[in-house]
Parts: structure tokens; sequence; C-alpha cells
């Protein structure tokens, strides 16, 4: 059996403090989640005695059995799919193009319009957004799924991103490509889309994340229960506490609705560590 | 299937800025013509004008009978090898290959002869499978070859493809280029600042210097017979003395050349009657430098460092007044530095240089 000759430096004892700062850091962080999943897997009726019964057995499973038949909760799941793979799919395709075109192509204005993208990183969204809900009420768009999507197609830190990308990709290979007689439209989907894997992979996740967590603007464009997006919807039964199906329901849904948050992060984790290391973990 | 390349009276600006001042220079067919020297002379600027990467400014590029300069890349049939081998780094070498080929339609099985026919030759068949991260920087030169083999094109350019090997690697590469020149017999335009490169691989050599072309000739021509100081300075190693000119006279069929340290020269060689000795240097190569035997006396030099390369020996001394010259001995040759030497030059193989910089050779030379 070969011998494990990897380095691993062991903790000194200046770093010892350091160590235990994190680990009741990550307790700090992990308690109110482990709690939540504690919390659903207890009765209802046990619940409204006291909290602290959440330490004891027994545990069911009839909260997330009860979300299958009495919730709307997979409406509200089924909006947020919706949103979420609609707006990383959008912004992954304009965020490829428009970043190629800024990293490669020649056309007029190109660095100005540049800035101009970049600028919609300083705009928070709360400063345009009366403006937003006007526009999108003259359309029609409020409580559509096109209405949740549309805000968040406009990703100036893809565009930044992906042009960067893009702008890393040596010359020389479009260079060999123009010498092997590939269109610009072959180019870019045969060489360089391919090449830019790990940053649409990236960019991707974070959409995706976000558009799974986001509250602001589901909030405001949908208005009608069956829009609700599953943030807006566990919010909704939280507010009307009183009448909801008790805290352990509450805390099903809860859990519920952050599986693919989960799944995306197991899945992609590698590729998360990259993009929040800025590339610095191969 | 090999073409002429014929540049004519081409130029390159960007913007107010000339890289590359009324060139114009014929190749032909089946030729191997190099572009050499130093960094920023323009020489990779005129090799991508050619390839169509940059554009023309002014002036003309025909492949064959056919006008290029005002074509995309891809349709003036030749092939480049870049100094990065631009591999497409998410493919397999068979992609890499291929890829030229199926935008130009070429059927599956043509694509796939010609391929593996490109691979047999360049012996990297049992690598077709593998991606380019995981080829030695030899393996992927093969390929960047092997991509441009398959297209059959009119000319291969190669822009300094050897620069980013290490030296045993290089001196391979370059041997096997030359082979594959001897074989495909196609016309072949390489770039690179490597004298020993241009000196090896070319049929003619077109040395630049400051956005103009210095002279074209065979390696020989270029190295005996350098057209200015220039081209004298920069090809061979170690670089040719210059030795300051005092003064020159008639002497019968020749000159007498007054030359720093030296002492006075008589040397068979004409130049213009309107030649002044202002400026004026005197160029001999190393090699064309004896060390005289012990006893014998002749031009003194002081022996300030050597260089034992196993087969020859570098003397770079001092010459009575001081200027300094570089002489070539044996390399059994016992010099140590600080030795008082007696050497003698060549006189058939000195070469005189205007201040304007143009050469004059002696006869014989």
């Amino acid at each position: 059996m070969s011998r494990d000759t990897t380095y691993r430096p062991e903790a000194s004892r200046a770093s010892r403090p350091l160590l235990w700062i994190a680990t009741l850091l990550a307790i700090v962080t992990m308690a109110p989640v482990a709690w939540l999943v504690g919390l659903s897997i207890k009765d209802n009726r046990e619940l409204m005695l006291g909290t602290e019964s959440v330490f004891r057995v027994p545990y069911t499973l009839i909260n997330y059995i009860n979300i299958l038949y009495s919730s709307q909760a997979f409406g509200w799941f089924f909006n947020s799919m919706v949103v979420a793979i609609g707006q990383t799919l959008g912004v992954l395709v304009l965020s490829s193009l428009a970043g190629y075109a800024f990293a490669r192509l020649e056309f007029p204005f190109r660095r100005t319009i540049f800035v101009i993208v970049l600028f919609g990183l300083a705009v928070p969204e709360q400063a345009v957004i009366i403006a937003r809900h006007q526009m999108f009420n003259w359309f029609g768009l409020h409580n559509t799924h096109i209405g949740l999507i549309l805000p968040g197609l406009s990703s100036a830190f893809g565009v930044f991103l992906m042009t960067q990308f893009f702008k890393a990709i040596p010359r020389d290979i479009d260079e060999a490509a123009l010498l092997d007689n590939a269109s610009q439209l072959r180019i870019f989907w045969k060489i360089m889309l391919p090449l830019t894997l790990p940053a649409q992979a990236t960019l991707g996740i974070f959409t995706f994340l976000h558009a799974w967590n986001d509250y602001w603007w589901p909030l405001i464009s949908a208005t009608r229960k069956e829009m609700f997006t599953i943030t807006i919807g566990i919010a909704s039964s939280q507010q009307n506490f009183a009448q909801s199906e008790g805290l352990g329901f509450l805390s099903a849904q809860a859990v519920f609705a952050s599986l693919p948050v989960l799944i995306v992060y197991m899945i992609f984790q590698r590729h998360i560590v990259t993009a929040v290391s800025g590339g610095a973990v191969k | 299937m090999s073409a002429s390349i014929e540049i004519t009276n081409v130029s390159k600006n960007y913007g107010t800025l000339t890289v590359l001042d009324d060139i114009s220079l014929s190749i032909k067919p089946g030729e191997f013509v190099v572009f050499l020297g130093p960094s920023g002379c323009g020489k990779s600027t005129l090799l991508r004008m050619i390839a169509g990467l940059e554009d023309v400014t002014a002036g003309t590029i025909s492949v064959g009978d056919q006008r290029v300069d005002t074509l995309p890349p891809g349709k003036r049939g030749v092939a480049m090898v870049f100094q990065s081998y631009a591999l497409y780094p998410h493919m397999t070498v068979a992609q890499n290959m291929s890829f030229g080929l199926e935008n130009i339609k070429v059927s599956k099985e043509e694509i796939q002869r010609r391929v593996h026919l490109a691979a047999e030759t360049l012996e990297i068949a049992h690598l077709l499978d593998r991606k380019p991260q995981k080829l030695s920087g030899g393996q992927r030169q093969r390929v960047a070859i092997g991509r441009a083999i398959v297209k059959e094109p009119k000319a291969f350019l190669f822009d300094e493809p050897l620069s980013n090997l290490d030296a045993a690697l290089r001196g391979r590469t370059r041997l096997e280029l030359a082979q594959l020149h001897a074989r495909l017999r196609s016309t072949m335009v390489f770039v690179t600042h490597d004298q020993v490169e241009a000196m090896t691989l070319a049929d003619r050599i077109v040395v630049m210097h400051n956005r103009k072309i210095e002279q074209i000739g065979t390696p020989i021509t270029i190295y005996r017979r350098p057209a200015t100081r220039f081209v004298a300075g920069f090809v061979g190693s170690p670089a040719m003395n210059f030795i300051p000119v005092q003064n020159i006279s008639q002497n019968g069929n020749g000159v007498a050349i007054d030359a720093s340290g030296l002492g006075i020269l008589n040397a068979e060689l004409h130049l213009p009657t309107a030649f002044s000795p202002e400026g004026a240097a005197l160029g001999i190569r190393a090699e064309d430098i004896s060390v005289l035997p012990a006893g014998q006396s002749g031009i003194p030099l002081i022996v300030e460092v050597v260089e034992r390369l196993g087969d020859r020996t570098l003397i770079y001394g001092r010459l009575s007044d001081g200027t300094k010259l570089t002489a070539e001995a044996d390399g059994r040759a016992q010099v140590n530095a600080g030795d008082r030497l007696e050497i003698a030059l060549d006189i058939s193989a000195i070469h005189l240089f205007g201040a304007d910089g143009v050469a004059h050779h002696a006869v014989g030379g």
C-alpha cells in the first residue's frame, strides 16, 4: 500500500485560537439550520407545547408528507425553478455573447458602451425599482414568469466576468481558427465558448443561487399567490403564522425550498470554491 | 502543391507609426525562406500580413497567381504554425488537425486519411486521442505542424515555432523541419531571431532591420558577404569584429587601410572613389584571425577572457591601442587571460564598412 506523502501542516500553537474562533462561527452559522431541520421533523402539536421538544424523540416526516397534499409549496417551487433556470440560461447566453463582442470584436463606441454596462454594477436595484415596476405594469408583465425573469437578465457582473475571461484567451487561438477558415460564429461556438466553460459554470451557479434566493423583485411583481416564488410563498406563510399549519410544517417548507440550492452546491462545489477564491484554487 | 509568394511595395502603418516600409520580395515555389532580424524589426508583422492576420497599408501580396492581400486568412491557401502552437485546448489532437478541413467541407474519409498520413509522417499517430495539455512541448509542436500539413497549403508560415523548446529539442526539431521541407518541397516562410535556425534551414535568408529588408541572400552569402554593417554584426557568433579606420589610401590594385591597433593592412578591395575613411570600420570575423605559434611576430593581442567551447576557443582581448578584438583558436589551444599573443588576419576575409554602413568586401573573401 502506498504511503500518503502529501504535506499537511499541523495547526501551530499560534493558529489554534483562530481555529477555535472559526469553529465557533461555524456553530453560530449552522445552529439555525440544524434548528430548522429539527423543527421540520417534529409533530406540530408537540411544538405548540414548547420548541424545546425538538431535542426529544419521537421524530416524524408527517410535515414533509403534508407538503405533498396540503400546500402550495410545489407551485411556488415550480415558479422558482422556471425563474431560476430561465434567468440562468438567459444570463449565460447574453453575457457570453456580450463578453465575446467586448473582448474580441471591433465596433464603434465599444469602450464607451462597456463602461456604461459596468456602470450597471454601481446602480442599486432599489434605485430603479419604481420605474421598472411602472414599465412592467405598462407591458402587463407583472404576475408572469417572463416578468420575474426579465430584470435578472441584464447582468452587468456577467458581462464583465465573461469579457475578462474571453480577453484572457490568447489571440493566437482565434487567429489559428481564422486560418482554419472558420467563420466568426463558428469560432465563437466551437472554439471560444467551450474554453469559457469554467467561467460559465461560475456565472451559472451564482445566477441560479441569486435567482432562487431573490426576494425583492418577486415580492413586488408577483402579487397573485399562484405566481409566488418559493421565497415569497414561505414568507407569506410565516407572516400568517396564526392561521398556518404549524411551525413544523413551515420549517419543512423552508427545508424543501433549500433543497435545490443544496443540490447545486453539492454538484458544483468545486466550481464555487474556485469562483470564490478568484481562480487561486485549480 | 507549392506556390510562389510575391510581396510588392508592402508597407504597414499603425496610425503614424510605420512598422514596415516599402518591402518587396519574391519567394520561389518550394523555397525555404527565413525572415531574420532582431525583435521589433517587423519580421513577424510581415509574416502575419502574408497570413492575413494583419491588414496591408500599401502594396500587394500574391500567393501563386492569386492576389491575396484582400482575402480573409482562411481563403489564402496558407497554413501557419504559431510560436505558442495555438492548439485548441478542448479538442483532441485529431480534432485539432481536422478542424480546418471540416470548415471547408472535406469529406470525413478524406479528413481521416489526411490526419492519419500527417500523424504517421510526424510520428504522432499514438497521440491522436490526447488533448494538448497531455502533450510535451515537442509533441505540441508536431501537432501544430500536423494541423498545417493536413490542409495541404500552398505555403507554410512559421512564426518562431522553435523558441519555446529547450535547446536539445530545438536542434532535433530543426533537423526534422529540414527533412520535412525536403520531403514536401513546399514553400516555407520561417520567422526567427535565431541565426542558427536561419543558417541551417534557409535556402535564402531575408535579414530585416528597422522596418526594411537589409539583405536577401543564401546563408553563406549573408555570412561571408554581408551587405551592411548591421548584417555583418547580427549574423555570426561571436559577432564580427569592427575596428575603426583612421585612413585609407590607394595602393596599386588595392588599398592600404590604417586601422586602430592593427597597423596598415594592404588588401585587394575595390572602393568607390567617393569613399571616405571618416566613420569607416574594418570588419573581420573571429575565425579569420589566427593565433601565431610562439616565436612568430604579428599583431599583438593582450588576452582578457578565454571561452573554451570544446571544439574551439574564443579569445577576447585588446589590441595595443585598447581596441577590443575577438579571435578564435583550436579547442586545445593553451591560452589564458593575461597572455600576450601574436595574431594574424586573413586579409582576403576583411570587409570595409563606410559611415553609411554599406559593406565592401576584399577580393576572394
